[in-house]
């Protein structure tokens, strides 16, 4: 049976992190793997910072503890950032670079992070990272969270096997996108990463 | 969505494996015991429970469903969403009674505004089963509070389940009905959102439908009057307390972990449950205690509790969010029955009454609890770095918006300078118009407090100062602004209102309401019709994007006296009927050379008079709405590039202050400027504009303000702030060109030296410039800034005598030339006159100036020349006694005269006699001076003089032995230097020229200062490569050309009419660091790259509000070829 595993989406109200965790939801269920999740419905879509822990495995109930995240899909740098307390030296973040500007930082009243030094810095300190800075085709930012799951099935050892996942992308995904969603995962999980970094 | 609502629909037989959140869960709950009907208002974190049946109704009552899904179909469900919740209560306990199984969903506020229902229907009876579902928000993640609900099985009497995950609302549901129906009472289940919002595994089961049939049995309880009331509540008491309730205590409150001895016990609810479960698994402690999970929590579980712990626990701890209910209950329970254990909660380990608990936390409560250091990771080494001082990101409102061009158009109408309008605004996405940048919002309470709000303050200030406004969303207006607006109808108050009317319900995920909907069950109705009837004199609806059109109403709406309403109608973004509202075949681009730069220059790093604030470009835009007319920037330049727009703009925001600064930001003489420039600014080179603004007098007026005029304090810091550069400058001239080169280059780092001839500085404008025409005494003040800014002065020093241009040109980085013309023109003709009877301009005036001028009264003067210098003399020897008699002789005719125009109007008007196109033909002294005028053009004789004295202004030349070095074939005629027109350069060595003994300069105070400052440009080009042009080059240039003059400005009344007469008019230009849209409008598709905005074209909803909003008129639809 597979070990309890904690994954946290974070993003930006919009870009589809509810879609995704739906998607993990639905792929885990597809491989017989209990799953539970938390999240905050409700101000969302209203470009907030949205974020969603899944669990995987027995005995758990979607809920999230610092340094309890063994997986973190950062689906927009800063939000990625804003949830660093709940990674372990054991963790693996994934980093999409689909920068989104928070009106503070627009307005010119608040710098954004330098998301290159705070990736140096996860280099350094938990398993392994994937920073994502292609946007093959230049996708918009839904099937981007497809493409680089589909990375993180590739360069990880993904708790949910990729067949299931796909299976779950076609029950899914909106009318007429099936085909599209499954070539941003596909497009994902075939490439041979430049910047694979495997720490310890 | 329909597949969903299929399978929710379905029975299973067999147990369907399913992980869905809370909500979901508590309908397929509801479903499965076949709920008739289903009452609800939306509210987070309920909503998606009404959602589902919203879902479920829509697809019920389709005929071709019907006939493809029977099954599905079958049981129709009843659904609406009431106006509020009170009605949703009302009308679910009418459905119970009339025999049909009701479910009534809500936030946690919803209960406080239906509960005169649930606490009156206690003392009577329902019929068919009726269940509440009120979801609470510990933490307040969408909520205005965090009450706590389970406080309402007290309030009400009626049976309370609190759910710890989604299998258990599932569940809790169903068994809720049965218990409703055992006990004739509504039935409340209680979640958090992390129960709601949740998903969790579950299975489905069967549905089962009891099919009741509707009826209304006409029994005694139905009444209720207060002759019952006493026996109703002991009647209810009995049945909470009976033992129906049993079998649903045993189902729901269980002991885990059941063993001998334990001395620690924990008893919990909610969600602390699965905290507790989690840990305690991981950590392996379940020998260690017992818990007591409970799900039934009211009536209070006595017994259970009561054995529990009379297991004889050492410790007991009791866990639940927000109030001790449980643990009151507990506490109770154990001093009535003599219990000596120790019992925890709030309190112990930091466990709060206020906010939500995590695991996190509840993992050190345990460690504290059992004295234990669990193992657990830890977080990163040093992550606090990266974690602090991130940008927040709260949610704002969408790009496209309707309520963010509403609360724009406000901002043009209230700008929060004005204290006096309050804006009390509601709950909602309207609420989202408190955020910066918009913040057009003062107080959000309450849902529909808005209106209650601004009557009641506006009661309370007397109705002093402007109107009172509420702003309050469509959904919200018909769920409790209805009665609030009548009530300031029929109390007369005086209030306006702004319905931000977006055709539907927007934060919960857009529900119809009565004022918007398109199904077939719902009855719309008309928002102005409606407020009509309730009497409102002023209703007006507008569109919001038309942003001039909403101006003006809101403008009206507002100076209305008594209620009036304002209904700012256009679909949500979210809404396909948005579509309808925009250019969708069209794109919105910005034109860069407008955004962001100054048609001046393109140095960014130019320190510019134009304010980088909010308040400036908010002024300005609302110029742009409201003006009646238009003046284009290129219309308004001032060769030392003063932006006029932003010292005019300042003006109109009172802000003298500012608008000084922005004149000292590029010139250090204002009040001078203010007396005598020539203000070429006024003179427009576009004909067509018929329109001056006297920036001149404006000028004066700032200037004057002596609080203003004494503070130096801004440039001091920016000379404190500057880059020390090394680099040392020598100015030879104190004259206002060399002076002005002094202030700039001392405020740009450089070490500057001034030789000046005179035992002062101050040039002309000190010595010669007579002191009717201006503040002596203010220019002095001007010009002893400079020593203070630490330019460095020599004085009594000349040019060829005491020092030298080539040892100078050696010794320095760079030399500016500002000698001026020391030197007078003579007049051949003239020559015998005795020195005593003789002047030239210069020493005349210099000598008025000092008072030591020795003229007999009464005497007749001849000036001779048709300059600004002649102009002066002739008026200063009219001044030294008014029985004087001056006439002034010049060669050109009036239309040509060099002198300004309202210095011959001035010298005219004080009675001086002008025989223009004149020459001094013959002249000879005997006792007076006798002089034969002949007319210039055709040499014929006018008329004969006798004159006591004669002053000769026709002009200087330079004194070329001081610049010898320069060379001849460099002079012009009058031994002016000839230089580079663009930077001042001479083409000697590194020295370059200002002021008048340039051969270009145009010889006026403002032609003076703008040389000396283009004189450093020049230098800085030669010294640092510096890229740039003079910023202010094309106007100085042009003050060569006076064929482009027009008309000046006509003096104003200054002291009261000012605002008037400013507000007439925009002084529409480009701007240099605009930031409007950015800090006013705040709309997310618009991004700053590289200092220029840039549409985030996937985020634009083509509203087309920014292109009203631009004051630079830098935006604009695509024009398309078709």
């Amino acid at each position: 049976m597979l070990k309890k595993t904690k994954i946290l989406v974070a993003g930006v109200g919009g870009q589809g992190v509810v879609f995704l965790t739906n998607l993990l939801v639905k792929s885990a269920l597809l491989a017989g793997i209990p799953v539970a999740t938390s999240e905050i419905h409700g101000l969302s879509q209203r470009g907030g910072s949205v974020t969603a822990g899944i669990t995987l495995g027995e005995n758990t109930y979607g809920f999230l503890e610092t340094a309890g995240v063994d997986i973190l899909f950062g689906l927009e740098p800063l939000e990625a950032q804003r949830n660093i307390a709940y990674l372990h030296k054991n963790s693996i973040v994934i980093i999409d670079n689909n920068q989104i500007l928070p009106y503070v930082v627009n307005a010119g009243n608040a710098p954004y992070p330098n998301i290159e030094k705070f990736v140096e810095y996860l280099k350094e300190n938990i398993q392994f990272v994937i920073y994502n800075t292609e946007s093959p085709k230049n996708m918009i930012s839904v099937l981007r969270n497809l493409y680089v799951l589909g990375r993180a099935c590739a360069e990880t050892q993904f708790p949910i096997p990729a067949k299931f996942i796909e299976k779950a992308i076609v029950e899914l995904a909106k009318k007429g996108f099936e085909e599209k969603s499954l070539e941003a995962f596909h497009l994902g999980l075939n490439i041979k990463s430049k910047t694979v970094n495997q720490n310890k | 969505m329909q597949k969903q609502t299929i399978d929710i629909l379905t029975s299973f037989t067999k147990a369907q494996n399913r992980c869905e959140i809370g909500n979901v869960a508590i309908a397929r709950g509801a479903i499965e015991v076949g709920v008739d009907g289903v009452f609800s208002y939306p509210g987070t974190p309920s909503t998606e429970i009404s959602e589902v049946f919203n879902y479920v109704n829509e697809f019920q009552n389709q005929i071709d469903y019907q006939q493809k899904y029977p099954e599905q179909t079958k049981h129709k469900i009843y659904f609406e969403y009431s106006i509020n919740e009170k009605i949703a209560l009302e009308k679910a306990i009418a459905y119970s009674i009339g025999n049909k199984s009701a479910l009534c969903v809500m936030k946690n506020v919803g209960m406080n505004v239906a509960s005169d229902a649930l606490m009156s229907v206690t003392y009577q009876t329902i019929i068919a089963p009726l269940v509440i579902v009120l979801c609470d928000d510990p933490g307040c993640h969408s909520s205005s509070n965090e009450q706590d609900s389970r406080y309402w099985g007290n309030m009400a009497s009626v049976p309370v389940f609190n759910p710890a995950t989604p299998k258990d609302a599932y569940q809790m549901t169903k068994q809720a009905f049965q218990l409703s129906a055992e006990l004739r009472l509504p039935v409340i289940v209680r979640t958090t959102t992390r129960v709601s919002h949740t998903k969790g595994m579950l299975d489905y089961h069967e549905i089962k439908v009891n099919e009741r049939i509707a009826h209304f049995d006409r029994l005694p309880e139905h009444i209720n009057i207060p002759a019952r009331t006493a026996s109703a509540h002991q009647k209810l008491l009995l049945k909470l307390h009976s033992n129906i309730v049993d079998p649903y205590f045993a189902e729901f409150n269980k002991v885990l972990f059941a063993g001998n001895n334990k001395k620690i016990a924990i008893i919990s609810s909610g969600v602390s449950t699965t905290y507790l479960l989690e840990i305690i698994e991981e950590n392996k402690l379940a020998n260690q205690l017992e818990l007591l999970d409970l799900g039934l929590i009211f009536p209070f579980p006595d017994k259970q509790v009561l054995s529990f712990l009379q297991k004889g626990f050492k410790k007991v701890l009791i866990v639940e969010e927000l109030e001790p209910i449980i643990e009151n209950a507990v506490r109770n329970l154990a001093q009535k029955n003599n219990l000596t254990c120790e019992i925890l909660g709030k309190g112990f380990s930091g466990l709060s009454v206020t906010g939500e608990f995590n695991l996190s936390q509840i993992t050190q409560v345990l460690d504290e609890l059992f004295q234990i250091n669990s193992i657990s990771n830890s977080p990163l080494n040093g992550f606090e770095e990266f974690a602090e001082n991130l940008p927040a990101r709260p949610p704002t409102l969408c790009s496209g918006c309707p309520h963010r061009a509403s609360y724009y158009a406000l901002k043009l109408i209230v700008p929060k300078k004005d204290n006096d309008t309050i804006l009390c605004g509601d709950i909602g996405c309207s609420g989202l118009g408190a955020l910066p940048p918009l913040k057009m919002i003062d107080t959000i309470n309450h849902m529909g407090m808005s209106i209650s709000m601004a009557q009641g303050l506006s009661q309370a200030l007397n109705n002093k100062g402007t109107k009172t406004v509420a702003m309050l969303g469509d959904g919200t207006f018909f769920h409790s602004g209805i009665s609030s607006l009548l009530n300031a109808v029929y109390t007369k108050s005086n209030i306006l209102v702004i319905i931000f009317d977006n055709r539907t319900i927007g934060m919960t995920g857009h529900q119809d309401h009565p004022g918007a909907t398109h199904l077939e069950k719902y009855q719309e109705i008309e928002l102005e019709p409606l407020i009509k009837g309730m009497g409102v004199k002023f209703v007006e609806t507008l569109m919001p994007f038309d942003t001039t059109d909403t101006y003006k109403k809101i403008q009206e709406a507002m100076s209305h006296q008594g209620v009036s309403v304002i209904i700012s109608k256009a679909p949500c973004v979210f809404l396909p009927d948005y579509l309808n509202y925009t250019k969708q075949d069209s794109k919105i681009i910005i034109d860069h050379s407008k955004c962001n730069t100054c048609h001046n220059h393109s140095d960014e790093a130019l320190v510019c008079s134009k304010m980088a604030n909010s308040n400036s470009s908010l002024t300005r835009a609302i110029a742009k709405i409201r003006a009646e007319k238009r003046v284009d920037s290129k219309d308004q330049a001032c060769p030392a590039n003063i932006c006029n727009h932003g010292f005019f703009n300042s003006i109109l925001e009172k802000d003298y202050k500012t608008a000084l600064n922005m004149v000292r930001d590029k010139l250090l003489f204002s009040r001078a400027c203010g007396d005598i420039c020539h203000r070429p600014c006024e003179l427009f080179s576009n004909h067509e504009s018929d329109t001056t603004i006297p920036i001149k007098q404006l000028k004066k007026f700032v200037s004057n303000i002596d609080e203003n005029f004494n503070d130096f304090s801004t440039v001091f810091n920016q000379i404190k702030n500057a880059e020390k550069k090394d680099k040392k400058i020598a100015i030879i001239g104190a004259g206002p060109a060399g002076l002005s080169a002094a202030y700039d280059l001392i405020r740009d780092g450089f070490n500057v030296t001034v030789f000046e001839k005179q035992a002062a500085a101050g040039g002309l404008i000190k010595y010669v410039i007579p002191d009717f025409r201006m503040d002596k005494k203010g220019f002095d003040v001007e010009v002893s800034q400079l020593a203070k800014m630490g330019v460095q002065f020599h004085f009594n020093t000349s040019l060829g005598k005491d020092i030298q241009l080539e040892e100078i040109a050696s010794q320095f980085d760079g030399v500016i030339l500002a000698l001026g013309l020391g030197k007078s023109n003579e007049l051949e003709v003239v020559k015998s006159v005795s020195e005593s009877k003789k002047f030239d301009a210069l020493n005349f005036l210099k000598s008025y100036n000092q008072k030591s001028l020795t003229i007999k009264q009464g005497s007749a003067i001849l000036v001779v020349g048709g300059g600004n210098s002649a102009i002066d003399v002739a008026r200063s020897a009219k001044r030294l006694d008014a029985t004087n008699t001056i006439i002034l002789s010049c060669i050109e005719t009036e239309a040509k005269m060099p002198a300004f125009n309202e210095e011959i109007t001035h010298a005219k008007e004080e009675g001086i006699k002008i025989i223009a196109n004149s020459f001094v033909a013959t002249c000879s002294e005997n006792g007076q001076i006798k002089i034969a005028i002949h007319q210039f053009d055709t040499k014929n004789h006018i008329q004969d003089l006798l004159c006591d004295y004669i002053v000769i202004a026709i002009g200087q030349i330079g004194n070329a032995d001081e610049y010898a070095e320069i060379g001849l074939e460099n002079l012009n005629t009058n031994n002016k230097i000839k230089a580079n027109p663009s930077t001042g350069y001479t083409n000697y060595k590194n020295v370059f020229v200002a002021g008048d003994v340039g051969d270009e300069n145009h010889m006026s105070l403002i032609g003076a200062i703008a040389s000396g400052k283009r004189a450093v440009i020049g230098l800085k080009q030669q010294l640092e490569g510096y890229e740039f042009a003079y910023e202010g080059l094309d106007a100085l240039l042009n003050l060569n050309h006076k064929e482009k003059e027009g008309k000046t400005a006509d003096a104003i009344d200054l002291d009261g009419n000012i605002n008037a007469f400013i507000n007439k008019f925009n002084l529409f230009q480009s701007c240099e660091k605009c930031n409007h849209c950015i800090d006013n409008l705040g709309c997310p598709a618009m991004i700053k790259v590289n200092g220029k905005i840039v549409i985030d074209y996937p985020k634009c909803t083509k509203c087309g509000l920014c292109i009203d909003v631009c004051p630079n008129d830098a935006i604009k639809w695509e024009k398309r070829n078709y």
